[in-house]
C-alpha cells in the first residue's frame, strides 16, 4: 500500500484500470457476513464448559454441565442433535480429524466415543473419578483421558486406543501416567503425539512423554489454576488461560512464556485467531461471586480481544450474562463461538472491518 | 467442491398458525404476491390490543447465499439427520433454540478504554513529533487534571474540560486561522494539530470526531461500487480513518458519492490530485475536498 505512493502516474492508471474490471461482481459470501448478526443458541440448560469447532468449520459441539453435549450447524445456528447418555456435568470434548467421531469426558465417571452423525455411543470407559479432559491423539488412532483426583485416586492420564472396528475396542489401557502432586484441568497432546501437555489446578504446566510416561519438563508461570490451554496451528506454541488473572503464550518446547496479557478477572479461556494476529480471551467474575457486587456491567462478561504481539487490548464484543467459560475460533477464522455460564452460546461473524484493522507499525514498509 | 444450497426458511415463513387464527376471527386470509424483483410482499389483517382490526404488510426479500465446501461438508449438511433431543425436526433452525441476538459491533482499536489498566501511549509517528514539545511541559488533563493526556481520560465521555489552565487564551482552535498558521510555521501541520500549545492536548480522540480528519468526497461513482472498492482505490494513499459510500436504503444501491477521511492530510491530497478526472468503470471521477458539517 506504502508503495503505490512512489509509483508514476502511469502505473498508476494500470492499476486502476485493473480494479474498475473487478468493481461489477456478485455479492460475495463477505456482503452476508457484514450484516450478520451474532446466533444465540440456547441448548443448554446449565453453564457451558466447552465449544469446539470441527476442522471444517461447519459443526459447532458444545457440552455444559446439563450433561448433554450438542452439536450445532455453525453457520446457521441449526441444532443437528443431541448425544443422551451422560448423567452428570461434561467437562471436555473432543473430535475426530474426519468429524465421525465424538469424545466426551463426565463427571458421571465416564468417558465416552460418540458417532458424531448418528448420535449413538459407541463405547464407554468407566473410570473411578470424574474425567475431567479427553483428546484425540493426531491420526485419531489413540486418545488420552484425564481423571480427576478424588477419594484417595491420583489424578491420572489414561492413554487408550480407539478402534477403527469397535469389534476390537476394549478397555484396556496402552499406558497409565500418575500425576504427583497437583491435579490437572486440561490436557492435550503435542506435536506427533510425542509428547502430552498438561495444565494444573497451581498454575504448573508439564510435558509429558508419551511413550515412557516420564515427565521432561515443568514450569509454574501462573499462580492460579489453569482453565484453558489451546494449540497455535504449527504446534510451535500454545496459550494458556488461568484464574491468575493472566493468559499467556509458551513456547511448546521450551516453556518459555513468550507473551503475558493481563486482565483483572480470572480468565476461563483463551483462543488464538487463526488468520489474524489476535487472541481471544474469555472470563469473568466466578459465578459464585457475581451476586455478591451485582450487575452484568461490573463482571466485565465480555469476549476480549488483544494483539498478540503487542499484548494490548484492541477490542470487547458483549453479549453473555455470565463469566464467558470458553471460546473458539472457527478454522476459517471468520467468527467466533463463545460459551458462558449463562447457558448460552453465542457465533458471533466479524465485519469486515475487523480484517481491516492494522496497527500503523504493521502496515509499515520494512 | 460441491455445492451447498441453504434452503431459505424464514420465521417470516410460517405463517401457518396465522391463517387459522385468521379463519377463526372472521378476518380474510392472508395474501402473498410476489413482484418481479424477488420481493415477498404478504398482506394479513389481525385485531390488534384495542380491539381494531389492522392491516399488515409485510415485505420480505430473500436471498439465496451459495458458498463452495468441501463433499465432506456438503454431506453434513444435506444428507445428515436430527438424533437426539430434536430428532425427528424438519430442516432449518428451530427457533426453540436458535435465535438471532442483538447486533454487537466489535471496534477494533490500539487505544481500547479501559478503567482498570489505561493502556501505554499509542500514537501515530507524526503525531508523536508534533506532541514531542508540547509534552516537554507537563501532561495535563484538561478534564480532570490527571497526569495524562485529555484524550485517554477515563472521564472524557462523562465530564466536561474544567476549563483550559495551561496558558493558552480561549480562543477556539477552529480553522478559521488555519492560513496564517500554516505560512508562518514553514513545515506544514495538519490541521488536527494546529495551534498546540504548551499544556494543550489533543481535542477528543479524533476517532470520535470524524470532522477532525482530512476527508475527501469522491462523486460520480459507478452505481455497482461497494465499500471494498473504495477501500481498494483510496487505501493506496495512505491510513483512511472512515470510507463511506452513500447508499440508497431501499435497494442498496450506492448513490454514486461516497466520502473518505484520511489521517494525514498530505495523504488526502495526494489522493484528490490522483483520482480527481480518472477513469473508474467507465466514469470519470470527481473528488473534492468534503465541506465540513461545521461550516
Amino acid at each position: 500500500m506504502v508503495n503505490a505512493k512512489q509509483q508514476s502516474p502511469d502505473e498508476m492508471s494500470s492499476t486502476v484500470g485493473r480494479l474498475s474490471a473487478t468493481v461489477c461482481r456478485p455479492a460475495r459470501i463477505n456482503d452476508f457476513f457484514y450484516e450478520q448478526r451474532p446466533i444465540l443458541l440456547h441448548g443448554h440448560t446449565r453453564s457451558l464448559t466447552k465449544v469446539k469447532y470441527n476442522r471444517d468449520g461447519d459443526l459447532l459441539f458444545s457440552t455444559s454441565k446439563d450433561s448433554k453435549p450438542n452439536v450445532w450447524f455453525a453457520h446457521n445456528g441449526e441444532r443437528l442433535g443431541s448425544y443422551d447418555g451422560h448423567n452428570g456435568a461434561v467437562w471436555d470434548l473432543d473430535v475426530s480429524y474426519d468429524s465421525k467421531r465424538l469424545l466426551t469426558a463426565s463427571a458421571d465417571n465416564t468417558c465416552r466415543l460418540w458417532g458424531v452423525e448418528s448420535g449413538k455411543q459407541l463405547y464407554q470407559w468407566n473410570t473411578r473419578t470424574p474425567v475431567r479432559a479427553v483428546a484425540f491423539g493426531q491420526g485419531d488412532r489413540i486418545a488420552l483421558y484425564v481423571t480427576d483426583a478424588l477419594m484417595g485416586q491420583p489424578s491420572t492420564i489414561w492413554i487408550v486406543p480407539i478402534e477403527d472396528d469397535l469389534e476390537n475396542q476394549t478397555d484396556e489401557f496402552i499406558r497409565k501416567i500418575v500425576i504427583t502432586g497437583s491435579k490437572a484441568t486440561v490436557a492435550s497432546w503435542g506435536d506427533l503425539n510425542k509428547t502430552i501437555y498438561t495444565g494444573h489446578e497451581d498454575g504448573t504446566i508439564t510435558i509429558w512423554d508419551a511413550e515412557t510416561g516420564e515427565q521432561i519438563k515443568h514450569v509454574k508461570s501462573h499462580t492460579k489454576a489453569i482453565s484453558d490451554m489451546q494449540w497455535a496451528a504449527d504446534y510451535g506454541y500454545f496459550i494458556t488461560a488461568s484464574k491468575d488473572h493472566t493468559s499467556k503464550i509458551f513456547d511448546a518446547k521450551t516453556l518459555r512464556v513468550m507473551k503475558t496479557y493481563t486482565t483483572t478477572r480470572p480468565v476461563n479461556s483463551a483462543a488464538l485467531s487463526p488468520i489474524r494476529p489476535h487472541i481471544a480471551l474469555g472470563g469473568g467474575q466466578e459465578a459464585m461471586e457475581v451476586t455478591q457486587v451485582g450487575g452484568a456491567k461490573q463482571g466485565k462478561f465480555e469476549t476480549r480481544f488483544f494483539h498478540l504481539p503487542f499484548e494490548e487490548e484492541i477490542g470487547r464484543v458483549k453479549g453473555h450474562f455470565g463469566p464467558i467459560n470458553t471460546l473458539a475460533f472457527a478454522p476459517d477464522g471468520r467468527s467466533f463461538a463463545s460459551g458462558a455460564e449463562d447457558g448460552f452460546v453465542r457465533i458471533h461473524y466479524f465485519d469486515d472491518d475487523y480484517f481491516d484493522f492494522k496497527y500503523e507499525e504493521e502496515s509499515m514498509e520494512l | 467442491m460441491a455445492p451447498v444450497t441453504e434452503p431459505s426458511r424464514n420465521w417470516a415463513d410460517d405463517d401457518d398458525e396465522i391463517e387459522v387464527e385468521a379463519k377463526d376471527q372472521g378476518l380474510p386470509a392472508p395474501v402473498t404476491r410476489e413482484e418481479p424483483d424477488g420481493t415477498r410482499i404478504t398482506t394479513e389483517y389481525k385485531i390488534n390490543e384495542e380491539g381494531k382490526k389492522v392491516k399488515v404488510v409485510r415485505k420480505t426479500k430473500m436471498r439465496l447465499i451459495k458458498s463452495q465446501v468441501n463433499h465432506a461438508v456438503a454431506e453434513r449438511k444435506n444428507n445428515w439427520k436430527k438424533f437426539g433431543e430434536v430428532a425427528g425436526l424438519g430442516a432449518g433452525p428451530d427457533s426453540n433454540s436458535t435465535s438471532f441476538a442483538e447486533k454487537v459491533f466489535l471496534k477494533l482499536s490500539s487505544t481500547v478504554k479501559d478503567h482498570d489498566a489505561p493502556p501505554p501511549e499509542e500514537e501515530g509517528d507524526s503525531l508523536k513529533k508534533a506532541l514531542a514539545a508540547a509534552a516537554k511541559s507537563k501532561i495535563n488533563c484538561r478534564i480532570c487534571q490527571g497526569d495524562h493526556w485529555t484524550s485517554k481520560c477515563p472521564f472524557k465521555d462523562t465530564h466536561a474540560p474544567l476549563g483550559d489552565l495551561g496558558g493558552m487564551d480561549s480562543k477556539d482552535t477552529g480553522s478559521d486561522d488555519v492560513g496564517a498558521d500554516a505560512g508562518a510555521g514553514g513545515k506544514y501541520v495538519p490541521p488536527s494539530l494546529r495551534n498546540r500549545g504548551p499544556g494543550e492536548a489533543m481535542r477528543g480522540t479524533g476517532a470520535d470526531r470524524r470532522d477532525d480528519f482530512p476527508t475527501i468526497r469522491i462523486t460520480n461513482l459507478s452505481e455497482d461500487a461497494q465499500d471494498q472498492d473504495v477501500k481498494d482505490l483510496v487505501s493506496r494513499f495512505g491510513h483512511t480513518s472512515r470510507v463511506f459510500v452513500s447508499r440508497d436504503r431501499e435497494t442498496n444501491i450506492c448513490k454514486g458519492f461516497a466520502f473518505v477521511s484520511f489521517y494525514h492530510k498530505d495523504d488526502a491530497e495526494k489522493a484528490l490530485e490522483t483520482l480527481n478526472g480518472f477513469g473508474y468503470d467507465n466514469l470519470i471521477l470527481r473528488v473534492e475536498w468534503a465541506k465540513s458539517s461545521r461550516d
